[in-house]
């Protein structure tokens, strides 16, 4: 088999799966969660030996692997696959950390009534996700991106009885709608510009300058803004929870959410070619989101809405690492300094790292929800280490790795990251250290709550470790979490990617070794001590000013937005409605009607029922006829 | 007295008349459907006499026409008639407006 084939088996078969779920299998949940299941093994197996195999392809400029979809006059929109070690490195992600949510949910969702809706939505957004991965043109990631919207959506609203879970999937699809707006102005600024949405192309294509260099790649952001969540639309993440637990975990925090940072390392090259002043604007909304964040997660009470800020905490890492753009490098080899795109690698790097102790934390809360009967609240929760120990390791591996404990995966990309915001930018630097201080004291916080301690319900009381099907994706992901750092692992095939990973050298390593090992004890020890096992919060009891704030700074953005939709939208909103009702409505759809109706009126009149009016009417018209044709009328 | 043509043509116009008022104002399908007959008859009495004094064939064919014409109606017609009646059990035209309500 090809190359482009595997791949392109890997794209259809989550299509097939999905197709197969929605048109036969409605009624059989179970054998669609196998289909379902069957599907992601596929794509995990066929993501791994297109990587692993060495096959790269779609990389070489004027040699696109695509086929033309649809031809406007001069404008073409084609489908085609690029695949190189960034894809590659994606692709893999999304097929392992996949396959693993999968068997999870087999376990998690087995009780559900409406499994099968959920399998084929998972399906659905696989293959939508792989979409993106391999896609070589904008348009054709545009497509896509709507397509993981629209499964997003489902898989929000899969408790759709839950008024919560309705209004969360509806928010989550008008808020992505915003940014996608910008993206596809994005796209057709990009278009017009270069003359083409290729990316290969786009990569060597030169001629914009000024605002238009700005404007494209500052555009195209936005659909990462919206995609990734980061300020200021990350509104719909953390309200995105509502969905079944395995989705939180597979598209909350892990894949699709990444597919902004993927999407932005796609389009680096615009942003190299771009005034600096474009990179400053993502790194700020970065640095701004993962701060943010990690303020707000550490007031939550539930369980998975702490880790969907520390979703948005750590997108806001990647995004902030990407803007802190390239740095000069000493090559080991030739002793030359070249330039590499270390946020790139950095950003990436920490995606990876991210997506497998995010998907192990949320698959690990699963667990622990399912194990405490739908309990959310982890203040109803604690002791649950004796209850459910190997839920309990691997969500400390989980929560050591993303606090960056060294030897963890965590570890070697936030420090890739604090390595080059140093470099670079200094403010930025502080700013990070500050976040992960704060990322290891919310999370130690969870921790402690959640598993130390007393029991403190009937439900924790009772908890119990799920089935083989949900431990298992637990120990595989807690693995790669331990060691996913190591770029050993990867046996040099994803080198397009890690080549651009900075490493610190001499005293520059010393520093960042130390700041990072400051900062992460500083937060872990701080939350260890400073918080009780106990049913109330610590901080809300002892700083309770401080608690209001926090609480408060989570809930203004969508205070305002609630204002703003509620009173600006809805009274502009109201003017429109009164011209359409008045305009359109009124004169000019009701006037046409009103006219056809009076001619209806006026023959309907004529149609009596009566065969002797008819007759009579004949003898009219007869005459009428004569008259004609007599010439007298 | 002579019988010219003119007292043909009056004789026909009468039968004509009568037909034509019979459609416009009887109620019973029935005779509606006579009166439509006696118009034809009306027109064939004219033929035949224009034929008689003009000394051609022509209205005699013409004739044969409408009496075969004539005759096929008489069947669909009646047929028509019949199973109005056993369907509704009135030929009154003033009932059968279903295409009204």
């Amino acid at each position: 088999m090809s190359v482009q084939f595997i791949a392109l088996l890997t794209l259809l078969t989550p299509l097939a799966s999905a197709t197969l779920i929605a048109l036969f299998l409605r009624k059989q949940g179970t054998l669609a969660s196998l289909v379902s299941t069957l599907a992601a093994a596929v794509v995990a197996a066929g993501a791994l030996t297109l990587a692993f195999g060495g096959g790269r392809f779609g990389e070489q400029l004027g040699a696109p692997v695509d086929m033309e979809w649809m031809r406007l006059g001069d404008f073409t929109i084609s489908l085609g696959f690029l695949y190189n070690d960034l894809a590659a490195l994606m692709l893999s992600i999304v097929g392992v950390v996949g396959l693993c949510v999968h068997i999870f949910s087999l376990g998690y969702m087995h009780d559900d009534s409406a499994k099968a809706r959920y399998f084929g939505g998972l399906s659905i957004f696989m293959f939508s996700m792989i979409g993106i991965v391999l896609a070589d043109n904008l348009f054709m990631i545009f497509i896509f991106w709507e397509l993981v919207g629209f499964s997003s959506w489902l898989l929000i609203n899969h408790y759709c009885l839950k008024q919560s879970a309705a209004d969360a999937s509806k928010k989550a699809f008008i808020v992505n709608r915003v940014g996608d707006f910008g993206f596809l102005l994005g796209i057709i600024l990009c278009y017009y510009t270069f003359d083409t949405v290729n990316l290969v192309e786009i990569a060597h294509a030169s001629g914009a300058g000024g605002v238009v260099a700005v404007a494209i790649p500052l555009l195209l952001f936005c659909g990462a803004v919206g995609k990734s969540a980061q300020l200021p639309l990350q509104v719909w993440l953390p309200d995105a929870m509502e969905g079944p637990t395995p989705v939180s975990a597979l598209i909350h925090a892990a894949t699709m959410v990444a597919a902004g940072i993927f999407m932005l390392c796609r389009i680096e090259p615009l942003f190299a070619h771009a005034p600096a002043i474009a990179l400053n604007v993502v790194m700020w909304i970065g640095t701004g989101t993962a701060l943010y964040a990690a303020l707000c997660a550490i007031t939550q009470s539930d369980i998975k809405k702490v880790l969907a800020y520390s979703t948005l905490s750590q997108l806001g890492y990647m995004v902030a690492a990407f803007g802190l753009g390239s740095i000069e490098h000493l090559d080991a080899e030739s002793h030359t300094l070249i330039i590499i795109s270390a946020g790139v690698g950095a950003a990436m790097f920490h995606l990876t790292t991210h997506a497998f102790f995010k998907a192990l934390m949320f698959l690990g809360s699963g667990s622990v929800i399912h194990g405490c009967h739908h309990e959310q609240d982890i203040f109803k929760m604690g002791g649950l280490s004796k209850k459910m120990p190997l839920t309990f390791i691997t969500f400390t591996i989980g929560v050591l790795a993303i606090i960056g404990m060294p030897g963890l995966a965590g570890f070697f990309s936030k420090d890739a990251i604090l390595y080059l915001a140093m470099e670079n930018n200094t403010p930025v630097f502080i700013i990070l250290s500050i976040t992960a201080v704060l990322t290891a004291f919310y999370m130690v916080r969870m921790w402690k709550l959640v598993f130390l301690g007393g029991t403190r319900s009937e439900d924790a009381d009772h908890a119990h470790e799920g089935g083989a099907s949900m431990t298992l994706p637990l120990l595989v992901l807690g693995v790669l979490s331990l060691i996913g750092g190591y770029e050993a692992i990867y046996g040099g095939h994803f080198n397009g990617v890690f080549d651009q990973v900075a490493h610190p050298h001499g005293s520059a390593h010393t520093t960042i070794l130390i700041t990072s090992l400051a900062v992460m004890l500083t937060g872990a020890l701080g939350a260890l001590f400073f918080y009780k096992s106990g049913p109330a919060d610590s901080l809300q009891q002892r700083v309770p000013g401080a608690f209001g704030l926090l609480n408060g700074l989570k809930s203004t953005p969508d205070a305002v937005y609630g204002y703003y939709v509620a009173k600006i939208q809805q009274r502009f909103a109201l003017v429109l409605n009164f011209l359409d009702q008045i305009l359109i409505g009124g004169v000019i759809v009701r006037g046409v009607s009103g006219v056809v109706g009076l001619f209806g009126l006026a023959a309907r009149a004529l149609h009596t029922g009566n065969i002797h009016v008819y007759v009579y009417w004949f003898l009219a018209g007869a005459v009428i006829l004569w008259a004609l044709a007599a010439g007298t009328l | 007295m002579t019988v010219g043509l003119n007292e043909y043509l009056y004789l026909s116009a009468v039968l004509f008349a009568i037909g034509f008022f019979g459609v416009l104002l009887r109620k019973s399908t029935l005779i509606i459907y006579m009166c439509l007959e006696l118009m034809l008859v009306a027109s064939t009495v004219a033929l035949v006499a224009f034929s008689r004094f003009n000394g051609t064939m022509d209205g005699n064919v013409f004739v044969f026409f409408i009496l075969t014409v004539a005759a096929a109606e008489v069947a669909v017609g009646l047929a028509i008639i019949v199973a109005l009646f056993r369907r509704r059990q009135t030929i009154q035209v003033e009932e059968l407006n279903a295409l009204k309500n």
